[in-house]
């Protein structure tokens, strides 16, 4: 996404996107088999250095943007916690039942959901959706007519929501009864939203496709995307974090449990 | 035409379009989903299916092979550009439940648009973003009574939200005429022709 926020390039930014993106599915994907809740702190706190050091932003910039993901630990740890299945009981109050094994498990989930935000909001903070597009056609053979469609959705985006705002003041000024339920509502702003947005991109593809944007082969592109040292650097940081994570774990535990489940 | 299979651009581009307005419902929906959480009980889980209803809402705007699968991912990709809480998480989680929503128009081999397809598709994506939550949250340590109450949740939520209301919704949207510019051509189109 892209900020209006002044923000410095680092290394992080200059990463390959499509090589940035597959080290990052693999790494959620890892993160599913990790069970030893010791190990997802030592990662959260790998990827909280990337984050506070060298994503460029300034540090309340940083400290705004994860804001909500505490919100997302909390709600994320607190069902397992309270409803979880376990045999050490600390609490028990109607239906609620916390038992250490579930209060861990719990923690854990919150550790988890963490990471996926981190990486997340690393990959938006780091990288331009152009870029991203780009390199998806050249590095990954990502068809043109997806990549260009995607690039002028993602342009779509604020007329859409300058149209959203136009919805909202006609049916404010029509007094359209805001009483009706929330699926009604929704119909309200939908199908105009839709209706239109369908109309424009008829228009937008039919030029595209006369400028042949469809077109696979002998392509050329404005953006030439490749690899750089960078990419080593962010490659070897992602495998030294993972290992330090593991061996840290082994020696020191924050947490006296190292299987969850 | 060389490129009669296949989406063509103009495809792609609709559904990328209209998965955009649901990428930005699927990051408002976020702030209300954690609204509902407190109330406990899974009270969230009812709400849960508006997160598939980029899937079947496209398909039945275009009506071709492949426009489910792509809607629900490029609707998860939009959230995701604008800044979604669960990061990455969304992306996977939006192509599972994009593939098996696009698995079950496959079974009727694309020739089906009824409340019932739609609801199965809603139901099929549900079972997808289980599997990922299988893997992710744990959720079969959750007490029995717990687990029941909140699958049986997500699967009524997105039946309704994802199959009657998606169906609904376009039902309402062919009104305006829009769909006729979309969708490929149908028999009763050419039977016209000759009358």
């Amino acid at each position: 996404m892209r900020f209006d926020i002044h923000y410095r390039e680092t290394w992080l930014h200059r990463i390959n996107p499509s090589l940035k993106l597959i080290v990052m599915t693999v790494l959620f994907v890892a993160v599913l088999f990790i069970h030893n809740p010791n190990v997802l702190i030592n990662l959260t706190l790998g990827f909280l250095l990337l984050l506070f050091v060298f994503a460029g932003y300034p540090l309340k910039y940083v400290l705004l943007f994860l804001l909500p993901f505490l919100f997302i630990f909390v709600s994320t740890a607190a069902s397992m916690i309270l409803f979880g299945n376990g045999q050490t009981t600390w609490f028990q109050w109607g239906l609620i039942h916390i038992t250490e094994e579930s209060f861990f498990r719990g923690l854990h989930l919150g550790f988890r959901a963490l990471i996926f935000a981190l990486l997340g909001l690393l990959f938006s903070l780091t990288t331009r959706p152009v870029y991203l597009f780009y390199s998806l056609m050249q590095q990954l053979k990502l068809k043109p007519k997806y990549a260009y469609s995607f690039l002028a959705g993602i342009r779509l985006i604020p007329i859409m929501l300058e149209e959203f705002q136009t919805v909202q003041n006609a049916l404010k000024v029509r007094g359209a009864a805001e009483n009706s339920n929330v699926f009604h509502k929704i119909k309200r702003y939908a199908i105009p939203l839709l209706s239109q947005s369908i109309r424009r991109a008829q228009r937008i593809a039919i030029a595209m496709e006369a400028k042949r944007f469809s077109k696979a082969e002998g392509r050329t592109f404005y953006y030439e995307l490749g690899f750089s040292k960078y990419d080593i650097l962010f490659a070897s940081y992602v495998v030294v974090i993972s290992l330090l994570a593991y061996y840290v774990s082994t020696v020191y535990s924050y947490i006296p449990i190292a299987d969850v489940r | 035409m060389p490129n009669n299979k296949g989406l063509k651009l103009a495809d792609v581009l609709t559904t990328v379009v209209i998965s955009i307005v649901f990428g930005i419902v699927y990051k408002l929906w976020g702030p209300f989903y954690y609204f509902v959480k407190p109330f406990g009980l899974h009270m969230d889980q009812l709400i849960y299916g508006m997160w598939f209803i980029a899937a079947t809402v496209a398909y039945l705007i275009i009506r071709k092979p492949g426009v489910a699968l792509l809607a629900e991912t490029a609707a998860a990709s939009g959230e995701f550009i604008m800044g979604s809480e669960w990061g990455l998480e969304v992306l996977i989680y939006g192509f599972v439940q994009g593939l098996f929503a696009e698995l079950v128009f496959a079974a009727f081999r694309y020739k089906r648009f009824d409340v019932f397809v739609v609801s199965l598709a809603a139901a099929a994506s549900t079972i997808g973003s289980l599997i990922m939550d299988f893997y992710k949250g744990y959720i079969e340590e959750l007490a029995v009574w717990n687990l029941t109450l909140f699958i049986g949740a997500r699967f009524i939520g997105a039946i309704v939200i994802a199959g009657i209301f998606a169906h609904s919704l376009v039902k309402a949207l062919e009104a305006t005429g829009v769909t006729q510019m979309v969708r490929p051509a149908s028999k009763e189109d050419y039977d016209a022709l000759d009358r």
